[in-house]
């Protein structure tokens, strides 16, 4: 009776709740582009401490790290990893005010032991940025630290991926998994991934150095330094829409993020400087508003798909 | 001589056995939910997470009180609650219906005290904005037979530390009046406390230190030798990343609990629930919005362990350690996990524990 009349709410076009290809999710997206962060990351490591071989490194893991930013379940969330490898946003200048003390502290806090127990604004990339395009990379026994210490992060991220945490998403309800108890579980938490990912680029990437017409706040985009804020925007959003892909067939999601995508290749604005003259700003919330957008678009689209609603304690707690 | 009534009484308890818990299905907490078909029921599981029985609710609950020894629960309607259910959990049966005076509203909290013959129930009364505990006879049908002071404003849960007599409160801080449904009205000049409440008096109350006057204190739970935990919910700069646990003992100033910003920050200044372990080692507090509970050392040693489930918010002891409910219908108990079809509303209730 249940399997006649799912048939024929399916002949008659009601298609129930899709599965989201969890395989494709893990394999097409999130496991690549976590090797490349680990790649991207040791490759950095490995270059000399001459600042013409770094900033290209650095520029390759800065935009790895952008394309896996919105992967906060799991591995990058654990031990405080994703603040290690970009502390930001940082009001304070905490970023600044770490390094300081590690340099005051001489050669012997300038090793990769030594630097993973210092303050987490005084690594990852925000670290490395400013001794690379400020300081000439100097001191190198520091720069070179800071990049081996990257590098462990962005390696425990991949060796929790690929040694257990992927195995969870795959197999939601299998033996000890109190993590994904059933699929709609894995679907759940990739789609949060996604809409947290997009509402973090126009809020945080582009709200914050838009900050108010009056006060506009350039210094506020990350990694202005070495001007990867917009490249970095732009790699996260071609990341969400793969993600989007995976998750449920949604053409006009899709379509709303090439919409963003082509706002972002039209900023020309690397380092999102633009935002305090009235021409650059309008361009910019331009952007902002096209990612809203495909929020919303995702949200509604996907959800539907997916059969997610919002929580019922987190929407309503008391 | 007897009179007829004490007489009966006494004939009934000598005669016929007063029902257990045990005939309920042995349940070792409460719940309430929310149905997939869109209404509401209190259930009782099991100490593995299954359901032991189910009965319906005609609105959502919120929190509900467990009778210390027989199959008796109070479901609480969520503030601005006109109404508390006395449910006969063998039969499923509405007993008595509590409601409070036509000046007052419950908070969504209860607790029974003297071997379960008192209830006690957080109130506001909204026209003073004073926050009251009112008291009902369960001996005699639930008839009211006074209140008394809260210690402050908003008392939202109450509990009776274990062994004792005495209720502890958290006075949440917040006004809010009927008229305006869930407005708080006093966000600027809030001053929540924790108050411990013996024979009828204030005895003690604590304030947490002035920079954090706006973290409303809302759930607390209490351990055998006294040690009191208590969850916040920041009303403050939303960007202020801000302790959501604090710990207290009678005569001592609070402590304050929070993990690394990072983590701290993936609760959005809210806490849902909070439990401490069974065997008093470890402390919990959920963060539904953050889909994590955080789970510390009692002994205030080193930043709390990170349990992850979306939506997470019910938090009880169980057995020796810990049980956590969700919104997808998820149930962590110490021996794994089960999954219901039901949303678990934001509480979840040990049932004897104290």
């Amino acid at each position: 009776m249940r399997r006649f009349l799912s048939a024929a709410l399916l002949a008659a076009g009601f298609a129930g709740p899709a599965a989201a290809d969890i395989d494709a999710a893990l394999d097409r997206h999130i496991l690549p582009r976590i090797d490349a962060l680990a790649g991207s990351t040791a490759a950095l490591a490995a270059a000399d401490c001459d600042p013409e071989q770094l900033r290209p490194a650095f520029a390759d893991a800065a935009e790895a790290w952008a394309g896996v930013a919105h992967l906060t379940l799991g591995p990058a969330e654990a031990e405080g990893r994703a603040r290690a490898i970009l502390f930001w946003p940082d009001d304070r200048d905490a970023t600044g005010r770490g390094l300081r003390l590690l340099a005051e502290q001489g050669p012997a806090a300038w090793t990769p032991e030594a630097v993973a127990r210092a303050s987490v604004a005084a690594r990852g990339l925000g670290a490395l940025e400013r001794l690379i395009w400020e300081d000439g990379a100097e001191p190198c026994a520091l720069t070179l630290a800071l990049a081996d210490d990257l590098a462990a992060t962005a390696g425990a991220i991949r060796d929790e991926w690929r040694g257990g945490f992927a195995d969870l998403m795959r197999d939601p309800g299998g033996p000890g998994n109190t993590r994904f108890l059933a699929p709609d579980e894995v679907n759940r938490a990739l789609f949060t991934a996604l809409l947290a990912g997009l509402e973090r680029i126009a809020d945080q990437d582009l709200g914050r150095p838009l900050g108010t017409f009056e006060r506009p706040r350039p210094r506020q985009a990350s990694l202005y330094r070495s001007e990867m804020s917009l490249p970095m925007i732009r790699t996260a959003l071609a990341s969400l829409r793969e993600l989007a892909a995976t998750l449920a067939e949604a053409p006009r999601t899709e379509a709303a993020l090439d919409r963003a995508l082509d706002a972002a290749d039209a900023l020309d604005d690397p380092a999102l400087a633009g935002v305090t003259d009235p021409m650059g700003r309008f361009r910019v919330e331009a952007l902002q508003s096209t990612v809203r957008d495909a929020r919303a678009v995702a949200a509604e689209e996907i959800g539907a798909a997916l059969d997610v609603g919002t929580g019922f304690n987190s929407a309503d707690g008391d | 001589m007897l009179s007829r009534r004490h007489f009966l009484a006494a004939a009934a308890a000598t005669t016929i056995p007063a029902p257990s818990w045990a005939e309920a299905g042995a349940p070792a907490f409460l719940a309430a939910a929310k149905r997939p078909d869109g209404t509401y029921a209190l259930c009782g599981l099991t100490g593995d997470g299954a359901i032991a029985f189910r009965v319906p609710l005609q609105e959502r609950g919120h929190a509900a009180a467990a009778h210390p020894a027989r199959p008796v629960a109070v479901a609480f309607a969520r503030r601005p609650g006109r109404f508390g259910l006395v449910l006969d959990c063998l039969t499923g049966a509405v007993t008595h219906r509590l409601e409070p005076p036509a000046d007052r509203h419950f908070y969504g909290h209860g607790a029974y005290l003297d071997d379960g013959r008192i209830l006690v129930t957080t109130e506001n009364a909204f026209e003073t904005g004073a926050g009251r505990l009112g008291l009902w006879d369960a001996a005699q049908g639930y008839r009211r037979i006074g209140d008394m002071p809260s210690g402050g404003i908003g008392p939202h849960e109450v509990i009776r530390l274990p062994g004792t007599e005495t209720l502890a409160v958290a006075n949440g801080g917040i006004r809010t009046h009927p008229d305006s449904d869930r407005e708080k009205l006093n966000l600027d000049t809030m001053r929540p406390n924790l108050s411990y409440v013996r024979d009828g008096a204030v005895v003690e109350s604590v304030e947490l230190p002035p920079d954090l006057r706006p973290a409303s204190i809302r759930h607390i739970a209490a351990r055998g030798d006294g040690l009191l935990a208590m969850a916040l919910q920041w009303e403050g700069d939303p960007a202020r990343i801000v302790p959501l646990l604090a710990t207290h003992r009678r005569g001592a100033a609070p402590r304050t609990h929070a993990a690394d910003d990072a983590a701290q920050a993936v609760l959005q200044g809210y806490a849902g629930s909070i439990a401490i372990s069974g065997d008093g080692t470890e402390i919990a507090v959920t963060g539904p919005r953050g889909g994590v509970a955080h789970v510390y050392p009692a002994d205030g040693t080193g930043p709390p362990r990170i349990v992850h489930r979306p939506d997470i918010c019910g938090a009880a002891p169980a057995g020796g350690g810990l049980a956590f409910t969700d919104g997808l219908g998820g149930v962590l108990h110490p021996g794994g996990a089960t999954r219901h079809d039901v949303a678990w509303d934001n509480h979840l209730v040990a049932i004897g524990s104290a």
